[in-house]
């Protein structure tokens, strides 16, 4: 039995492993991903050589933080691993169980007395027609893709969105010699231009949003074109994306003027991020509703303990904040198991993280409210032929003919028991955000007053035959504390 | 299966060549290259929905489902999280 199970290896995940096992508890970390390090510092696999990792600028401090971290022999690593469920033990009150699955080896289950969701975050998904045609991406599929797999596109790319990644990630394909026939962004450039600048005043600042401006620079000096107040109203193609329409809009992303058409291979697209709470969900916890931090959130307290007793959330699911929040959450989260637990934690530990904690709020509000997306104008984007929930096949026209037909449902959860969206493989992650603009647009009313999704184990299908295994304990390794698939 | 390749791989630094199957087909991969980097890399296919539309990895990262496909016997297994290794067998069809 561990004393804390951390769920995810980003920055919150990595810091408060280390922190916790330097207040002496036994910690095992558990990430589907092969390596340490998250989605923002995913990493070639090993077996490339010469993939040096460098961090994005302004997070020099994460090649030091996976580096103590992977040096950590304290620290048991469970890397290939997907967290599916979180189970109270009954015999044993203050136990919680984690239910893992690995590709090959089946489910298992591993045991710990406290637990730190720190399950981090995924691209907003935005329904709009063509969006399920290959070649359509999410922002960070593609980065992911062209700097750990070292691949890139081999045709003409159009990225659309409304998040600085975009701008990140058109520079990366840039860099690799894709040809970027455009950025297309739903504000308009000058405003958060300006905010970019001003970050640098901001106290304590990170230089990632600095460090976006230079790169929109530089990409319009290569001759690419950035659209202000453009959004992608459809992707085109038979069996592959042929070309995408773009529209101009107003102010509120209203469309405004003519479509017109692009020539594209791959569309990239990136509205902003979704926080990962299925696991929170599952286990019971509290969520709050926070548009400019990442939808639904894992309410805490100041200590980023959540409404259910043990259990702990750090990073994006706490609400989207970027990895200098992770960080600092990660290690304050650990303080504070430490201290539940029994550890001495002096004052001054606590007042140095809570100082950190409230450093990195300071910034990541600014930026949360720049680039929060407009969620009515994109739930907008779906037509009544387009595909809302990609693994049922259910199209907004289906959800919309159900709201019609029952008037009184203003719950996401009716629709998705009637009209099966959320119950495919993605369990939700796809489409939840779309019902939800949908539904508001229908009933008139705000996003988050239509509720959430509810998840069950396992949040990740998994074969059936691998259930049976859930009492399974998995075998604590011993000399060996590395697990990397 | 194939179709032009709209992936290419960008860098030569690579581990071993190893041979997979999609659906039959041997295609190769480099060790530690995911399944679903290696099929991009080839223009593989991956399922097709119930219209018979075609479909493709969006997220790279576990949570789309969208490049799940039967590995070595295990349905609805994420390529995008499995890295290919000599004579694994890939079938692509019968998404839920």
């Amino acid at each position: 039995m561990f004393d804390l199970a951390i769920i995810g290896a980003g920055p919150a995940g990595m810091a408060a492993a280390l922190t916790a096992a330097d207040h002496g508890l036994r910690v095992v970390v558990i990430d589907e991903q092969g390596r340490a390090g998250g989605q923002i510092f995913r990493r070639p696999p090993e077996t490339f050589t010469g993939s040096e990792f460098r961090p994005t600028a302004g997070y020099e401090w994460a090649t030091a933080l996976i580096r103590r971290f992977e040096a950590d022999t304290r620290v048991v690593g469970r890397f290939g691993w997907s967290a599916i469920g979180i189970l109270h033990e009954d015999a044993e009150p203050d136990t919680l169980c984690v239910a893992v699955n690995h590709p090959t080896r089946g489910t298992g289950m591993i045991t710990a007395r406290r637990l730190l969701i720190a399950t981090g975050a995924y691209d907003l998904p935005v329904a709009f027609p063509g969006w399920t045609l290959p070649g359509v991406m999410a922002a960070g599929g593609v980065q992911t893709l062209v700097k750990a797999q070292k691949v890139a596109p081999a045709g003409e790319v159009v990225l659309a969105g409304a998040h600085p990644l975009l701008l990140l990630v058109a520079d990366l394909l840039v860099g690799n010699g894709v040809p970027v026939r455009e950025v297309a962004f739903a504000q308009s450039i000058p405003a958060p231009a300006e905010m970019l600048r001003a970050l640098n005043a901001v106290p304590g600042h990170l230089r990632m949003l600095a460090e976006t401006g230079t790169v929109l620079t530089r990409l319009l000096r290569r001759g690419v074109r950035v659209s202000p107040r453009t959004v992608v109203t459809a992707a085109h193609g038979t069996e592959h994306v042929s070309r995408v329409t773009l529209t101009r809009v107003d102010r509120r992303w209203q469309a405004k003027g003519a479509p017109r058409d692009v020539a594209a291979s791959h569309l990239v697209v990136g509205y902003g991020f979704v926080a990962s709470t299925e696991l929170a969900r599952q286990a019971g916890c509290e969520l709050t509703f926070d548009s400019p931090r990442g939808g639904w959130v894992v309410a805490h307290d100041e200590r980023l303990r959540t409404s259910v007793p043990g259990v702990s959330v750090a990073g994006e699911p706490a609400g989207v904040a970027g990895a200098d929040a992770s960080r600092a959450e990660g290690a304050l989260a650990a303080l504070a198991l430490a201290a539940d637990l029994g550890r001495p934690v002096p004052a001054a530990a606590f007042t140095e993280a809570e100082r950190a904690v409230a450093r990195a709020a300071r910034f990541s509000t600014v930026v949360q409210r720049v680039f929060e997306p407009d969620r009515e104008a994109l739930g907008r984007l779906a037509t009544q032929e387009t595909t809302i929930c990609r693994c049922e096949m259910v199209s907004r026209g289906n959800v919309d003919d159900f709201l019609a037909s029952a008037p009184f449902v203003t719950d996401v959860n009716a629709v998705k028991l009637s009209c099966r969206t959320g119950m495919g493989p993605c369990q939700g992650r796809y489409c939840e955000n779309t019902v939800a603009g949908v539904l508001a647009a229908a009933r008139d009313q705000p996003i988050g007053l239509g509720g959430r999704f509810s998840a069950h184990l396992p949040v990740k299908p998994v074969p059936v035959g691998d259930l049976g295994a859930l009492d399974t304990p998995l075998p604590e390794p011993g000399a060996t504390p590395r697990d990397i698939n | 299966m194939t179709q032009d390749n709209t992936w290419r791989r960008t860098v030569n630094e690579r581990a071993a060549a190893v041979t997979i199957t999609v659906d039959g087909r041997p295609l190769r991969a480099r060790a530690g290259e995911t399944v679903a980097t290696a099929m991009l890399a080839h223009g593989a296919a991956f399922d097709r929905d119930r219209t018979g539309a075609r479909r493709a990895p969006l997220c790279n990262m576990g949570t789309c489902f969208e490049c799940a496909a039967t590995v070595d016997g295990r349905p609805l297994t994420r390529t995008c999280l499995v890295p290919a290794r000599e004579d694994m067998a890939v079938q692509t069809q019968g998404r839920l």
